[in-house]
């Protein structure tokens, strides 16, 4: 069995971006091996250690990429295949270039992201699955081999969850809850350093280019409520929040 | 890391992956948990195994001896991430690295490198260095009254030991003694062994998340074999030092960081006069200062992991990282606790704590007067270490 988790190196959350000349700099910024990616990589881990086979990370981006892709190494991955490309890629333009690839590597299953923290998007991993012809799990966080055919995974729904039964090959997309991932250790760390990694470089040309960047910025409304009499305070509290923030 | 010059750019890319997994590991692990452990004085004992999964005891060992074979800088941004929590777990590993695993490795025969240094690595053993005495560490030489007298084929050692950082932890203690010849000899005793005593030291008011002990010695019995056959007098045990005072040249600098990150944004939040103290003068003036020192700091830091990786380091100029690079984080973190005025006499915050624990680092290993005149026979190649230099004047006045 072979066990594919697609991966993407985002910008720590707790970094500070700041915008250069209507672009994002993302110089200073501390980059990490995106969180949900990050659940994936142990997901296959673990499926490996369960099951045997091999593990394999496959991620599209520049150059800097290597590092994320590093870490999943370290956690324990066999091999990795960077497709090397520089420059802002349309998830679905990632899709494909990245499908192309995997459908070689003929993996029994693969494992991303749920969601893609730089933009936000949760397109990659459904892109990928019809750039493939798969069928795809969304929000799993559970996950069990049935034979080499089949797998049974729960996954969360937008009020729920359901428990399906999937045809193998599928794409999965991580969620919360879906494991507890291991930290890189140092051996670990030095034993990736002789692991395979393969550069393949990609010329796609993306179908949404970005014009501008700004990074939304509102100031507090610093609104107080006099606490005097904690009852009226309390009372003003519920309609502001009722009416004028419509939280509530 | 906080990081002004990027050095983080000179490092490998294995080693600043070690300082992320390092990091992410102890700010789920210990971070939350610290100021209670230290408020508790207990050391994190289930640490211990997780500290040897993640590489973090015998780095730079050789893996053929359960070591990881990393370099020195490797072992440094440990040291650094370690302290950046709490001095007391970076000391722990300074221990068991620098001060039992390097001379076990340096001067061990094959049969205790065999036997020790795998078990070291992963935790499943502690070790203690005994060196100093309670007559003062600053000479070891001349306070060393524990003697370790041939008997056939075994020593029979008696004597104490003071300020013995994981003494009551420790499964085997490297204990320097001198033989009939009065020459110092380093011999690993398993601390069970028959006349072998640890006393916890109490009522500490630093390093409290780090066991500290006294360990006595009498009659205690060993082969000849738990002798380190490699090395004879006190450069042995000063060896050892000369890599435990590396290390800290490196943790002290986490401690610094964790007090200016923790200030400078105190600074920001707090208000007088309508306006953050971040934008007062004096303010800044203080964390100015820390930011200075931290980034000259570690440039000496990156600097001697070189020099000690080419192994062409020098004693001195360990000590003068370790005497410099403390002192600036023991200044940070006591500036850091005015910063915070009163909330920084509290253990909800890190600095007072971290103030604490390097009143202790700027203390052990060569207190800062120490190395200050070890720097000075350096450089002028006068010795005011030892017996006073002007006897004949004094004597002659």
């Amino acid at each position: 069995m072979k066990f594919v988790a697609v991966i993407r190196q985002v910008p720590d959350g707790e970094s500070r971006l700041k915008i250069e000349g209507g672009k994002v700099d993302l110089g200073g910024v501390t980059m990490i091996l995106d969180q949900m990616d990050e659940w994936a990589v142990e997901e296959v881990i673990r499926l490996q250690e369960k099951h045997g086979g091999e593990s394999v990370v496959v991620a599209l981006g520049p150059e800097r990429f290597e590092e994320a892709i590093r870490t999943a190494l370290a956690m324990g991955i066999d091999r990795a295949i960077h497709l090397v490309a520089e420059g802002y890629l349309d998830p679905i333009t990632q899709a494909e270039a990245l499908a192309k690839v995997i459908r070689a590597e003929a993996p029994t299953l693969v494992f991303t992201g749920g969601q893609q923290a730089d933009w936000d998007s949760q397109a990659l991993g459904p892109a990928l699955a019809e750039a493939l012809a798969w069928p795809v799990v969304s929000w799993t966080t559970q996950i069990e081999l049935e034979g080499e055919t089949h797998a049974k995974a729960k996954h969360d729904l937008d009020e729920g969850a359901e428990v399906v039964r999937v045809a193998l090959p599928a794409v999965f997309t991580s969620q919360q809850g879906l494991n507890e991932p291991r930290y890189p250790t140092l051996p670990g760390i030095m034993k990736a350093k002789r692991k395979e990694l393969k550069k393949v470089p990609v010329s796609a040309s993306s179908k949404v280019e970005i014009l501008e960047q700004t990074i939304q910025e509102k100031s507090r409304l610093n609104k107080m409520i006099d606490g005097k009499d904690p009852v009226a305070a309390a009372h003003e509290l519920v309609r502001l929040l009722h009416e004028e923030a419509k939280v509530i | 890391m906080f990081d002004f010059y990027q050095v983080a750019e000179l490092l490998t890319p294995e080693e600043r992956e070690i300082q992320k997994a390092a990091r992410k590991f102890l700010e789920a692990e210990a971070l939350p948990y610290i100021a209670e452990w230290w408020e508790q004085a207990e050391f994190p004992v289930h640490l211990i195994r997780k500290f040897g999964e993640m590489g973090f005891l015998g780095t730079t060992i050789p893996t053929e001896y359960g070591g990881m074979g990393a370099s020195a800088a490797a072992y440094g941004v440990i040291g650094y991430e370690l302290e950046r929590i709490d001095s007391g777990l970076r000391s722990f590993c300074s221990v068991q690295s620098s001060l039992v695993m390097y001379p076990i490795w340096a001067y061990g025969s094959e049969e205790q490198k065999r036997e020790y240094l795998p078990r070291l690595a992963t935790g499943e053993y502690v070790g203690c260095f005994g060196l100093t005495e309670a007559d003062g560490g600053s000479d070891p030489d001349s306070n060393m009254k524990t003697r370790a007298r041939r008997d056939g084929g075994d020593y029979v050692l008696n004597g104490s030991k003071m300020w013995i950082t994981n003494g009551n932890l420790a499964h085997i203690a490297l204990i320097w003694a001198k033989d009939d010849e009065g020459v110092v000899r380093g011999f690993i005793v398993p601390t069970d062994t028959k006349g072998f005593r640890a006393n916890k030291i109490q009522h500490k008011a630093s390093l409290r998340a780090s066991v500290t002990s006294e360990l006595v010695l009498e009659d205690v019995r060993v082969p000849a074999s738990a002798m380190l056959p490699g090395v004879k007098g006190l450069k042995g045990p000063l060896s050892c030092l000369t890599q435990a005072r590396y290390g800290i040249a490196w943790g002290a600098l986490g401690a610094l960081e964790a007090v200016y990150t923790e200030a400078l944004e105190f600074a920001r939040s707090r208000s007088t006069f309508g306006a953050p103290i971040a934008s007062r003068q004096l303010v800044q003036e203080k964390l100015v200062r820390m930011a200075a020192d931290h980034t000259k700091g570690l440039l000496l830091a990156w600097r001697l992991a070189q020099l000690k990786d080419a192994g062409t380091l020098k004693p001195a100029q360990v000590s003068l990282a370790k005497r410099d690079n403390v002192r600036a984080a023991l200044n940070a973190a006591r500036m850091a606790r005015e910063i915070l005025g009163g909330s920084g006499i509290t253990l909800e915050y890190h600095s007072i704590r971290h103030m604490l624990n390097l009143e202790t680092v700027d203390t052990y290993e060569g207190t800062h007067d120490i190395h200050t005149l070890i720097l000075g026979r350096e450089l002028t190649g006068e010795n005011a270490l030892g017996e006073s230099p002007r006897k004949e004047a004094v004597g002659s006045r």
